[in-house]
């Protein structure tokens, strides 16, 4: 080089697509958080067990979507924080803190973005259930639906049609549409969301793993043992968290 | 989209300037009033890129404002233009220039420029054109944006240095309406500000 | 000589932006747990010569509807004064390239009781830099022992993003309020235009919304015949626009603060309007005249 020429750069795509599909429900007294485990770029499948759901405390789950490498350092950030937080104040963050928070570390990136859509699940300090849904970089809002990443345009408008009871007429004399739905139901949601999502996109399937945050306020503290569920909270006294895993077909 | 104006008469300076702000195909506002007063005898008109253009007519605005307050003489219009051309200059070769460009209107009443057998006058009309890669250039008469088209040749005909003040805003008059009638999408309004030994005021455009 | 070469490279990034630097000093173990912040937000740049041209290469979905990270764009947002106050009106829908992303998106940021900030363009852009803004506004209270101006509030927005202006930020906002002068607006942009006047219409749909607004509008509206034409309005722009729609977020500021007057779904505005309300047609806006003119009722 003659040392008269700047360098030049042609191409520079730090970004990729590894496919997959988050979800969370809020209920009344709980909020369920899911995503599939396959992880994919193009038509390649590089595994078939890649979390995206993460507990981050006894209250607040956060699932990642988008690109893998930039989900899992944002996850190792936000729980860093959390640690920090909880060394300096004797307490979990507040659910509705760790969101604002999620805003500002997605924000601080905005000129060089985390490529990942985060939805936080979990409690309020009201005992509430909780969504929270993000674009990469950082306008949120709260919600008590919504899914993200590869098959969101499956996965919502039948979240719609099941939860919001969106262009369903309830029936002439009966109830109303309930505004929350039992534990039971949501999970039934979730399931059939992630089988079908799976029929139908290539980029969802093998495994499906959904986190369960369970309200102190809620009537039962345990599942239903036929789920399955393996607990994960940390204390007996807060609130409850467990995981539930399913096989989802992997081809 | 911006259209300047400006012109020399006898004893005075006008500038004229449209008054609609507009967003791609949208008029967000049309009473902007897009000439500011910089001193007792100094007004800038001023036009370009969105937020540049009210940022850096602010950054002139009080940097001569400060000029004012330190000095017991007022700048003379020459000086100021000068000032406002090296900002230009400067900022030219900065991370991010400013897209302005400007008509700057001024009246000397410094006693070298009071002309021998018109002392009624009290001084001198000056007009400057800077455009925003730093060029500026003394002139009788001068226009910024699509109005330049049609407005110089028109000026070149009827624009008199001795023109009283009815005289030139007749004139001004002649350019907003030759731009009115051809020009595709034009300005409906127009403030105008006269500068002579009184002062800056604004002046009503003849209907 | 290393120094000085450093100093003329082109690509002379400071060490700062590339590491953490403030990630895990004294401070994270104080009470405050590094979140203390010191002043101005600081931003981490791709280390790239123009860090402008790599976000809009990932971020851009009109040049290129198939990059990445897509920012929600498309709106309709209005606000305007009159004798009783200011009404701010938008709608509610957020959307990704043609997928809706949202229905339910606040566009109307609630700086503080006299404050509001309307939001278009960018919704990360809006919300972050109008929530900062409540926090500067309420350090300008403590620190001056009265509120901030409508006018100075605007104009710290304004300042704000012009310094970060060809960076990549949208964001074309409102800033509405009451103060001493009473009722005010102004638009803020993010190329750092600034303006103040009495009516405006900023998203996709402003021109279908100025289309009913700028006919129906004068000084002297009563309250009910003002908070009917911001909804109306709205609803226009969400029947034409297809990035439009939803619902209708209708806010009214007065002497004492703003009052958040309603949400209102468009569809239900084109077939039943917005009820037995004072200043409504008491049909829809839109089913009723198509399908039955005799039934229209053409306003004064």
């Amino acid at each position: 080089m003659d040392g008269k020429t700047a360098p030049q750069m042609r191409h520079f795509n730090p970004y990729s697509d590894n496919g997959g599909t988050i979800l969370a429900i809020a209920g009344q007294d709980f909020a369920v958080i899911a995503g599939d485990t396959r992880q994919t770029v193009g038509y390649e499948i590089q595994t078939r067990y890649a979390p995206k759901v993460f507990r981050l405390n006894d209250k607040a789950v956060l699932a990642v979507n988008g690109f893998a490498a930039d989900g899992n350092m944002f996850v190792k950030k936000v729980k860093q924080k959390l640690e920090m937080y909880r060394h300096a104040h004797a307490k979990d963050m507040p659910l509705r803190a760790i969101a604002r928070l999620i805003q500002t570390m997605l924000y601080a990136q905005r000129f060089f973005p985390y490529y990942v859509y985060n939805i936080l699940g979990g409690i309020e300090e009201d005992g509430s259930g909780a969504v929270y849904s993000f674009d990469p970089v950082g306008s949120y809002e709260r919600e008590s639906c919504r899914a993200a990443g590869a098959a969101q345009s499956l996965v919502q408008p039948f979240l719609d049609n099941q939860i919001y009871f969106k262009n369903q007429q309830p029936i002439p004399g009966g109830p109303p549409h309930p505004v929350h739905l039992p534990l039971s139901r949501v999970i039934a949601l979730v399931t059939d969301s992630f089988t079908s999502a799976t029929e139908r996109h290539i980029e969802v399937g093998d495994e499906l793993e959904m986190f369960i945050v369970l309200s102190r306020s809620h009537p039962q503290q345990s599942l239903d043992p036929r789920l399955n569920a393996t607990e994960v909270s940390t204390t007996a006294s807060g609130e409850k968290v467990f995981v539930i895993r399913r096989p989802l077909k992997r081809d | 989209m911006d259209i300047l104006f400006g012109l020399c008469g006898k004893g005075f300076v006008i500038l004229a300037g449209d008054t609609t702000v507009a967003h791609s195909i949208v008029k967000m506002k049309n009473d902007e009033d897009k000439i500011k007063t910089l001193g007792p005898h100094l007004a800038m008109a001023y036009s370009g890129e969105p937020g540049d253009t009210i940022q850096f007519a602010e950054y002139i605005e009080r940097n001569l404002r400060l000029d004012q307050i330190r000095n017991v003489h007022e700048r003379r219009p020459e000086a100021s233009a000068s000032w406002i051309r090296s900002s230009l200059a400067s900022s030219l070769r900065s991370r991010r220039p400013y897209s302005v460009n400007i008509l700057v209107g001024g009246f000397d009443i410094s006693s070298a420029a009071i002309v021998e057998g018109q002392e009624e006058l009290g001084g001198t009309p000056k007009l400057y054109w800077l455009d925003y890669l730093g060029t500026k250039v003394e002139v009788p008469f001068g226009a910024h944006g699509y109005g330049s088209y049609f407005a110089l040749s028109l000026l070149d005909r009827y624009h008199d240095p001795n023109a009283s003040v009815e005289e030139a805003m007749g004139t001004l008059k002649r350019c907003i309406d030759e731009v009115s009638k051809r020009l595709v999408v034009s300005p409906s309004k127009y403030k105008a500000k006269i500068i002579d030994k009184d002062g800056v005021r604004d002046i009503e455009i003849p209907v | 000589m290393n120094s000085l070469v450093s100093k003329f490279s082109t690509n002379n990034i400071p060490k700062q932006d590339v590491e953490d630097n403030e990630e895990y000093s004294d401070s994270m173990w104080a009470s405050s747990a590094g979140y203390a912040t010191n002043g101005l937000p600081t931003f981490r740049l791709p280390s790239l010569q123009q860090p402008t041209d790599f976000l809009r290469l990932h971020t851009d979905d009109h040049a290129d509807p198939s990059c990445r990270i897509k920012i929600k764009h498309g709106t309709t947002t209005l606000a305007f004064r009159f004798k009783g106050g200011v009404i701010v009106a938008v709608d509610s829908r957020a959307t990704a390239g043609s997928y809706i992303a949202s229905g339910t998106v606040e566009k109307v940021i609630r700086i503080n009781k006299f404050l509001l900030g309307t939001m278009a363009g960018g919704a990360a852009d809006c919300q972050y830099w109008e929530t900062y803004l409540g926090i500067m506004c309420r350090l300008h209270e403590l620190r001056n022992r009265e509120r901030i101006s409508v006018a100075a509030a605007s104009k710290y927005l304004s300042n704000l993003v012009y310094s970060y202006k060809g960076m990549g930020l949208s964001m074309g906002t409102m800033i509405c309020g009451w103060d001493k002068t009473g009722p005010a607006i102004f638009y803020v942009d993010s190329d750092g235009t600034r303006l103040k006047g009495d009516l405006f219409s900023v998203g996709s749909g402003s021109t279908f919304a100025y289309g009913v607004l700028d006919q129906g509008y004068h000084w002297d509206l009563s309250d009910e015949d003002a908070q009917e034409l911001g909804r109306r309005s709205i609803y226009a722009a969400g029947h034409r626009d297809a990035f439009s729609g939803n619902t209708i977020n209708l806010f009214h500021i007065k002497q004492d603060g703003w009052d958040f007057i309603g949400n209102y779904d468009v569809s239900k505005m084109h077939y039943d309007g917005p009820g037995n309300i004072p200043g409504a047609p008491g049909t829809g806006y839109g089913y009723e005249v198509r399908t039955n003119p005799e039934a229209c009722v053409v306003a004064d």
